[in-house]
């Protein structure tokens, strides 16, 4: 991937993962921490972990078309670095205690449904274009065959 | 002369004569089954060999073309041919006939293409009326959308 479509897929994954970020972060919150209260900081939180959560993108930029092998290779490299850099930016960064050590594991299952619905998300995207494709390809197959009934002059 | 080695010499006639080309030669080798070929391509076939036989193929009948290794390949609904000609002559002729190029290797006709299914990393896989399936690059997907938009 690259240009102008790797930008345009980094953005969309950019805002699908923050809207993902929000919805777990509820789920997590409301299930391990029901009685912790935020500040208006807090709203900052999902676009700090899909800033984050965009960067290992970058691994899948290649001015070649990459072959299946490659790209999951490349899939299951950016999974890890997505992992780490979100886990060291919640304990490490000051998110989470780093003591409370029983957050780690719903965070980590967190971050990989994320990332299997981001992609998913994107897949149903190209689903749908496809869809849109086939039926201006029907279009264009009838028109061609009208046009070509149209070319005798007898 | 040019490149092949024969000379063109290209002659108006009157109206109501036949159009035709004539090739004058010691003997038939490639370059004159070059010439024959394209002469063919544009009048809407194709020749194609499977081994040592040949067959003019409709272009109509061909669901796509395939360069591997330095051979370009016709594959029709069932059969597959050899052609001596390149992938780009053959481009050259055939985008005029709704055929697309669909990656580096691959001339597709848009005629024989049933649907259209999203595959790994931006590409999509092109579905054909006799069940094969042929991967489109996503560096040419812009371009089949601006062909079925009738940008072409």
């Amino acid at each position: 991937m690259r240009g102008k479509e790797f930008i345009k897929t980094l953005f969309m994954s950019f805002f699908i993962i923050v809207t993902l970020v929000n919805v777990a972060t509820y789920i997590l919150g409301i299930t391990l921490q029901p009685e912790i209260q935020f500040g208006y900081e807090a709203l900052l939180s999902p676009l700090i972990y899909g800033f984050f959560g965009v960067l290992p993108f970058a691994i899948m930029y290649s001015n070649r078309e990459l072959s299946v092998r490659q790209l999951l290779i490349r899939k299951s490299v950016q999974l890890l670095l997505i992992e780490v850099l979100l886990l060291y930016i919640s304990f490490g960064g000051g998110m989470f205690d780093p003591s409370n050590t029983r957050l780690a594991m719903p965070l980590a299952g967190s971050i990989l449904i994320i990332y299997v619905l981001v992609n998913l998300i994107l897949w149903l995207l190209d689903l749908n274009t496809a869809k849109s494709l086939t039926n201006e390809l029907i279009d264009f197959q009838k028109n061609h065959n009208e046009a070509d009934i149209s070319v005798s002059d007898d | 002369m040019n490149k092949l080695g024969l000379d063109v010499k290209v002659r108006k006639i009157e109206q109501n004569a036949p159009e035709m080309v004539e090739i004058q030669c010691h003997e038939i080798d490639h370059r004159v089954l070059e010439i024959v070929s394209f002469v063919k391509a544009r009048q809407g076939q194709v020749t194609g060999w499977i081994g040592e036989k040949q067959y003019e193929l409709a272009i109509s009948d061909i669901c796509y073309l395939e360069a591997v290794d330095n051979k370009v390949f016709i594959y029709c609904s069932k059969e597959v041919y050899e052609t001596r000609q390149k992938l780009y002559e053959l481009e050259e002729i055939l985008t005029q006939k709704n055929f697309l190029r669909i990656s580096k290797s691959v001339l597709l006709n848009l005629m024989k293409v049933q649907a259209l299914t999203p595959a790994l990393n931006g590409r999509f896989t092109a579905i054909l009326m006799n069940k094969e399936e042929v991967i489109i690059s996503r560096k040419y997907v812009p371009e089949l959308k601006k062909t079925l938009k009738g940008g072409k």
